[in-house]
């Protein structure tokens, strides 16, 4: 477990190469306007704000995931299921990153309406709320990782474990976003290049890591889902 | 820049709804109000305070007024900010204390005891400024919609949202019972960001529009007294003189002075084409001045010429109703009524079979679900955002009902001089008679012909080379022709044979000939003679207009009828309706034209394609009226639809896109139909969380809006170059 968690970890540290090309534009606008608060300040305050929405999210997941297995229990295991799911997506996502599985964007450029308008003001903004809000509006936005990393936390068993992973997760993407926001250009567009293939490899780890996490689940079916996972002892 | 008119939103600029145009119970019940007296009250609060047509539009307004200025979030963004936030934590607890509740409440374990009521007091503590935040703007817009005689759903929905409330403190603070916070906390939320989604979905209909407001240049060059200034366009006078260089666009109506102009007129037809201005043509505001610097006499201020008529043209249209928009009004009326008795009926009904959170729960969730306002959005964002992109690519209706008849056209008729035709005939034979000098006859036609502002006079004055210019005493003699005294005493006559023949002027040899030949084909023909005899003979050749062809096989495989109406000769018509590849009547006076208009409608909605003045009667006649060559006047008002590119190929394309909106309407409006009633069924089983309600109504709003924003494609013309006069280039 303690593998998987610094597994998670180092998928968001260098998963955030993945993100700098995405949300790159985003910490450098932050870093566009002047205030009280200093640079640094700021995009911590900014990367916090992401960290709470994932870990909300996470919250969301793993609660969902434990509910559905809890009423489905006797149909089918849902908590082996949900690893799988989740392996399935994780290994989409790094292969997608890697290049070797072409799939659609899956950001919907055409009809996102309230994204611009809300997330300027909130990201030129100066007082810490707004950037701390800045923050939280982009957790939410859509990003397939954060997708393949909730599908990893649904399958957690619970609310807390839902929330730890993500909250790995988050910390992960955190130092590097807010270094690039501060200096700007801190990677040479090739090490940047090898850095998202490295965070491609770790993802895809996890995402194998992850299904075979849910085969053991589904071959000891005698044995209860969330036994496994030390991290949802108080849910027993 | 949007005008702020006393009837539009002062957000996205489209027409208010007020209690003239609806038909509700509620209204009635107000005595003592005037359906006149409200759109004067609201013109007197323009100045004091903005109107808005929804909660929704207040709340974007709200956004980007207050936004911008050195980079500070506006109130309304932090609000909502800050209001996700908190649910987001509401939610954590809410999701929590389920995982609790799922075990039971387990009295013996105090720390699990201690944590639900940790949870639930944290979920109290962050859900109350959310419902300040959120509630109190909705609130306030709502009461505001009242006073306007607009009703809505919104303050019931917030009567359940407080009742959620209420009940779920009452919950905590008699430490029993469940809580609800989550509901009423989402519920806000997702209004907002639904109403928001909507506002700013209205306001992109307008871009189209405004994206021809903007044509216009804020400064211009004006020559006072010799003197050339940069003047604010606002100041410009009709007759002042104006310098436009290349590359500008023109600031205001006017005409050519000093040297030609060449000159793009896609704001008006949709095309990009360099069109050539002769001294004293007419230039519009906004066109585009390609090739060399010329100079302007306006006749018009900025904002007030032809663009600023197609603006407001389009405005209008987008106020009336058509078919769909008043069957909607109608749907509402009883609508709006009936969701209130079924939100009531739920919430008893619930009540007494589950407690009173049961029945707050159902009857919100009928609330939320049952918010109409992916239908009220169905159709008016279908029909604003096809306006738009129709008068940007040079086809302008005239309301929505047009869109509406032309998508079911079944037959389109034709006039064809003026419309198929240039209506501009050009001299195509000039037959002498016997030994004749060609340039005294010519000389005796133009001068006869400068009489006349008939199409053939001035086919002849340019075939002359417009060389006479002297008209003493010409006369007329209606249906015939010109005659004039000539200088040795004699009378001339320029007109049909006819005329001739009444003149006693003999037709002789090859004149004679001539003169059979035409006729016998059909062609139109002017003699001019006198002392006798007819000394010369015009035989004139009309051209279709450049794609007139291409449009009436275009129509013909939409599935339409093609016919052609002429006053011509028989043979005409049959030379033609060859051309062409479709039928045309000929030899029709003008009131047989009007029978053949009603002939065809009787197999289905027929559209009527002439010149706006001489073919109105047809035109009104018709279910369709598609008028042409009205060139800049585009407020004439017989014709439904209006080309003032003179551009027959935009009128299959006003077809396609007629019929693409109101497939676009129609699914806007099942899927809004389908969705509430399939919805309001679920929530009053009390099957449906008024989370989810809320969620699916933004979705449904999300869908009505993007759908009917897919009308904005499809237009192959060019966007528009902006060039603007602001940026102070070196040297002027």
């Amino acid at each position: 477990m303690m593998f998987e968690s610094l597994l998670i970890v180092a998928g968001g540290l260098l998963g955030s190469s993945h993100c700098v090309g995405m949300c790159g534009g985003f910490v450098l606008a932050l870093g566009g306007s002047s205030g009280r608060h200093g640079m640094l300040t700021r995009q911590l305050l900014y990367g916090f704000g992401r960290v709470f929405t994932y870990v909300c999210l996470g919250a969301a997941a793993g609660f969902a995931g434990w509910r559905m297995s809890a009423s489905l229990r006797t149909l089918l295991d849902v908590q082996a299921w949900l690893c799988i799911a989740a392996g399935v997506l994780l290994i989409g996502q790094g292969l997608h990153s890697l290049g070797l599985l072409p799939l659609g964007r899956l950001t919907t450029s055409r009809a996102g309406c309230l994204g611009p308008p809300l997330f300027g003001s909130l990201l030129g903004a100066t007082r810490a709320r707004s950037v701390f809000l800045g923050g939280v509006i982009n957790g939410l936005l859509p990003c397939g990782l954060v997708y393949g990393y909730l599908a990893l936390a649904g399958s957690s068993g619970g609310l807390l474990g839902g929330m730890t992973v993500m909250a790995l997760f988050g910390l992960g993407t955190v130092p590097v976003l807010a270094l690039v926001g501060c200096g700007g250009g801190l990677m040479s567009l090739t090490s940047r290049g090898r850095l998202m293939k490295a965070a491609a490899v770790c993802v895809v780890l996890t995402g194998v890591l992850t299904i075979g996490r849910g085969a053991v689940f589904l071959t000891s079916s005698t044995q209860e889902p969330g036994a496994a996972c030390p991290l949802c002892s108080n849910v027993q | 820049m949007l005008k702020s008119s006393p009837t539009c939103c002062s957000f996205c600029g489209l027409p208010l709804r007020n209690e003239d145009e609806r038909t509700s119970a509620f209204s009635r019940l107000r005595l003592g109000d005037s359906p006149s007296a409200k759109p004067q009250a609201a013109a007197a609060d323009e100045d004091s305070q903005p109107l808005y047509c929804c909660f929704g539009c207040r709340f974007a307004a709200g956004v980007t007024r207050s936004g911008g200025e050195q980079g500070a979030a506006g109130w309304s963004l932090t609000c909502l900010g800050v209001s996700i936030f908190l649910s987001m934590n509401v939610m954590v607890f809410t999701m929590a204390l389920w995982t609790q509740d799922f075990y039971g409440p387990d009295a013996a374990d105090p720390t699990s005891t201690l944590l639900r009521g940790l949870f639930r007091h944290l979920a109290l503590l962050f859900a109350l400024p959310v419902l300040l935040l959120l509630g109190w703007p909705l609130f306030d817009s709502a009461v505001q919609g009242m006073t306007r005689g607009v009703y809505s759903t919104d303050l019931l929905l917030l009567l359940g949202v407080l009742a959620s409330y209420l009940y779920s403190v009452a919950s905590v603070i008699r430490d029993a019972g469940p809580v609800y916070f989550e509901v009423g906390c989402m519920v806000l939320v997702l209004l907002t960001l639904g109403r928001w989604l909507e506002a700013t979905g209205r306001l992109r209909t307008r871009e189209a529009v405004e994206s021809l407001q903007r044509l216009l240049p804020e400064r211009v060059r004006c020559l006072r007294d010799g003197v050339e200034v940069m003047l604010p366009a606002a100041e410009l006078q009709i007759g002042d003189e104006v310098r436009v260089l290349p590359g500008e666009r023109v600031a205001c109506d006017g005409v050519v002075l000093h040297h030609p102009a060449t000159l793009d007129e896609q704001m008006l037809t949709g095309e990009s084409r360099p069109i050539i201005k002769e001294i004293g043509d007419p230039v519009y505001g906004g066109t585009l001045n390609l090739e060399s610097d010329f100079v302007l006499r306006a006749t018009a201020i900025p904002g007030q010429g032809t663009l600023g008529r197609i603006v407001e043209l389009v405005e209008n249209a987008g106020r009336t109703k058509g078919r769909y928009e008043r069957l909607t009004d109608r749907v509402s009326t009883i609508f709006l009524p009936l969701v209130v008795v079924v939100a009531f009926t739920a919430t008893t009904f619930h009540a007494l079979r589950g407690g009173i959170d049961s029945g707050i729960l159902a009857g919100l969730a009928v609330l939320v679900i049952a918010c109409p306002c992916a239908l009220g959005l169905a159709t008016p964002m279908a029909v604003w955002t096809a306006l738009g992109t129709a008068a940007r690519s040079g086809v302008l209706f005239r309301s929505g009902e047009a869109i509406e008849t032309l998508a079911d056209v079944r037959t389109v008729l034709f006039d064809k001089t003026g419309t198929l035709t240039t209506g501009e005939p050009v001299v195509a034979e000039f037959v002498l008679h016997a030994s004749e000098d060609a340039v005294s006859v010519l000389h005796e036609a133009s001068r006869l012909a400068a009489g006349s502002n008939h199409v053939f006079s001035r086919a002849i004055r340019r075939f002359a080379g417009n060389a006479a210019t002297t008209e003493q005493s010409v006369h007329t003699r209606p249906g015939r022709g010109l005659f004039s005294v000539r200088s040795d005493g004699d009378n001339s006559y320029l007109g049909s044979p006819q005329l001739m023949e009444e003149a006693n002027l003999l037709a002789e040899g090859e004149a004679s000939c001539a003169i059979r030949e035409a006729m016998d084909g059909g062609q139109p023909l002017t003699c001019v003679g006198w002392a006798g005899a007819v000394r010369g003979v015009f035989v004139f050749r009309e051209d279709l207009r450049p794609g007139a062809v291409e449009a009436v096989t275009a129509l013909c495989q939409l599935g339409v009828e093609v016919r052609v109406l002429t006053g011509d000769h028989r043979r005409r018509a049959a030379v033609i309706a060859e051309t062409l590849g479709v039928p045309v009547e000929g030899e029709l006076l003008p009131a047989d034209k009007l029978r053949a208009v009603d002939e065809a409608r009787r197999h289905g909605p027929t559209a009527m394609v002439g010149d706006g003045v001489n073919d109105a009667p047809a035109l009104m006649r018709s279910d369709v009226g598609v008028a042409l060559g009205c060139g800049a006047d585009v407020t004439r008002d017989c014709a439904a639809v209006c080309l003032p590119g003179d551009d027959l190929l935009r009128l299959p394309w006003a077809v396609e896109l007629a019929r693409r909106t109101v497939r676009v309407i129609r699914g806007n409006l099942f899927w809004a139909m389908v969705y509430n009633v399939i919805g309001i069924a679920i929530a009053c089983s009390g099957s449906l969380s008024p989370v989810f309600a809320a969620f699916a109504m933004v979705v449904s709003s999300f869908l009505v809006v993007t759908n009917s924003l897919r009308l904005r494609d499809g237009v192959e013309s060019q966007r528009f170059g902006e060039v603007s006069l602001n940026a102070d280039r070196p040297g002027g």
